[in-house]
């Protein structure tokens, strides 16, 4: 039993040890597939298939247009949500959840469907000459309908942590409501609102069920992947994996980091 | 500069009082005195005047909430710059409002290593910045400790005194209202007295008043009658019928219930001259606790069923042997007695 006490936390006072040997489980089970990943890898005959840059351009760009539009549209949508209570809120609530809830496949659907060429807006918009169904805007859509939703209550929340007495000072304090959100809510919110980034973004990078059905073309990488383990195999698929986590991963670790005041050295 | 606001939400509330220098509002927790203080700034729909009508970005109050609201992401400096136009003078006015407060050294600090009379002051100068005409403060000896309250709450008013501000403090502490210019009570969300500290404390206009001034001696009686001679005289029934002789109370019948008070300065030892032996109000106790006060000492009698507090030179505790457990009499100043009608 004395073994399983005799660890010192970081506050220095002693802990037992259970919670340390249950993590580093869990951490075992999360880094298996990865772990695998680097065995089956071919390093000695590592190369890419056809079409693999053009999908990290296609990930990379469009990615980050997309969050971009999650950003302006979501950071409005969840201060009002976050600073505003009426009667029927929750419907607005169960409009997210319904967002977040839709299993991908059937978003895409719901999504071709509303803006494909025969659905109401999607042959308004092609009467202007956009096409939203296997183009880039389609797949910058695909990808801000897969992200949005996680967004927007990682934003509220953290809009929600900031005291409503510190906006309401600054207002005593001659500033505009304006002024008192970009001076006030955004800074004290701004380790929230960085996780929130750093989710859409792993979220929309990584969207694969509506985009396959939304734009299947451009293939950013998720999709990619798909085609290079149906045309050639296993092997095209790897390398292309290694790829997808360089280009993905700075972004959200570094945002991860700062939410939590931390230093990546 | 008058007061005179009526709220409806979150609490129905009508008051009208005066403000001259450093008011206290004194009252119980409840009584919508935050309400009041938010309503003047704006920050919760009220009618009234000063300010009645505008936004809150565009009335001249600084207020100061209870834990004083600094600003964490912000500098000492920045949170007094805060509301300061934009320039380039703007960081050299923020360190002269800092420096009026005796805060330079701690400029660049950020709130949370700032001790809690720091952050009062810095939250103080930041109000100053945006030259109000009119200061709001909640409870503002409440997030201070005990052992320098009063000098950061005296040092808090001399400041303001300084700056020529009216301010309007509520608070729940009576030892506030000692400090104060002024002191209105509110109770039963209305205001029901107001004056000058001495006039207050020295005539509470009723028994709730008295409890909110912190008086501990109140207690209840019935009136026995009313002598010609000017004297009126109450039956003390907790105190083995012990009668009390005060100055004649106008509107009093016989057999009514009151309340009455009287302050522990004006319970009386009998004197080091033994040849005085005349008493106002001869009441019996036992000496139940004392408190040392250095020059005086604060002792609680066992009169009866209540305890009477009495404070008393020490060099006269002494004399007297006041243990505890020892049987004393001790005089209650008619003059010091104050009676009203009894409420609830």
């Amino acid at each position: 039993m004395s073994a399983l006490v005799d660890v010192q936390a970081a506050d220095g006072l002693p802990r037992s040890r259970t919670p340390a040997l249950v993590g580093a489980l869990t951490l075992l089970l999360i880094a298996g597939p990865f772990i695998a990943l680097a065995s089956a890898t071919h390093w000695s005959n590592f190369h890419f298939a056809p079409g693999d840059m053009g999908s990290i351009a296609v990930s990379l760009g469009y990615s980050l247009i997309s969050l971009m539009l999650i950003v302006a549209f979501g950071t409005p949508l969840a201060w009002w949500l976050a600073r505003h209570s009426f009667r029927g809120k929750w419907v607005l609530e169960a409009i997210i959840l319904l967002a977040l809830l839709t299993p991908p496949l059937a978003m895409g659907i719901l999504l071709t469907t509303l803006y494909g060429p025969y659905g109401p807006l999607g042959s308004l918009l092609t009467q202007t000459g956009v096409e939203l169904t296997n183009s880039a805007p389609a797949f910058v859509l695909a990808q801000f309908y897969g992200a949005l939703p996680y967004y927007v209550v990682a934003a509220r929340a953290a809009f929600e942590g900031v005291p409503r007495e510190l906006e309401h000072i600054a207002l005593t304090l001659g500033k505009s409501p304006w002024q008192t959100f970009w001076l006030v809510s955004m800074p004290l919110a701004r380790l929230g609102l960085a996780a929130g980034i750093a989710l859409a973004w792993v979220r929309a990078v990584g969207e694969f069920g509506i985009v396959l059905i939304l734009a299947y073309y451009p293939q950013g990488i998720p999709v990619k992947l798909w085609v290079n383990l149906q045309d050639i195999g296993l092997s095209a698929v790897y390398p292309l994996l290694w790829v997808f986590f360089l280009v993905a991963m700075p972004l959200p670790l570094i945002l991860g980091l700062a939410s939590r005041r931390q230093r990546l050295f | 500069m008058r007061i005179d606001y009526s709220i409806d939400h979150p609490v129905r509330l009508e008051v009208n009082f005066e403000v001259e220098g450093f008011t206290i509002l004194l009252g119980q927790s409840g009584e919508g005195k935050t309400t009041l203080l938010r309503a003047i700034a704006g920050l919760l729909p009220a009618q009234g005047e000063p300010f009645g009508g505008l936004l809150p970005q565009h009335r001249a109050v600084g207020y100061l909430p209870q834990g004083y609201a600094l600003f964490p992401h912000l500098r000492a400096w920045e949170n007094v710059a805060f509301g300061l136009p934009r320039g380039r003078q703007r960081r050299a006015q923020a360190l002269e409002l800092l420096a009026r407060v005796q805060l330079v050294d701690v400029a660049e600090h950020y709130p949370s290593a700032l001790s809690g009379g720091q952050q009062q002051r810095v939250a103080l100068a930041r109000a100053l910045a945006r030259k109000p005409q009119l200061l709001l403060l909640d409870e503002p000896s409440s997030a201070l400790d005990a052992a320098t309250r009063d000098e950061v709450m005296a040092e808090l008013i001399s400041e303001m005194h300084e700056f020529g501000l009216p301010a309007l403090a509520v608070s729940h502490d009576p030892h506030l209202a000692a400090l104060a210019d002024r002191v209105a009570v509110m109770s039963g969300r209305s205001i029901v007295q107001q004056g000058t500290p001495a006039e207050v404390l020295a005539r509470p206009a009723s028994a709730a008043v008295a409890r909110l001034l912190g008086h501990r001696n109140l207690f209840t009686a019935r009136v026995a009658g009313q002598k010609i001679s000017g004297i009126t005289l109450l039956r003390w029934e907790a105190v083995n019928g012990t009668t009390l002789r005060l100055p004649q109370q106008s509107g009093l019948a016989a057999g009514q219930l009151v309340q009455w008070m009287i302050a522990p300065t004006a319970v009386r030892l009998p004197s080091l001259e033994s040849d005085q032996h005349h008493m106002d109000n001869p009441v019996s106790g036992r000496v139940e606790s004392r408190l040392n006060l250095g020059a005086h000492f604060q002792v609680a009698l066992r009169c009866g069923t209540e305890r009477l507090w009495l404070s008393a030179p020490s060099n006269l505790v002494r004399h007297h042997g006041l243990e505890t457990g020892r049987e004393i009499t001790v005089d209650l100043h008619s003059d010091g007695l104050l009676c009203w009608p009894h409420q609830g």
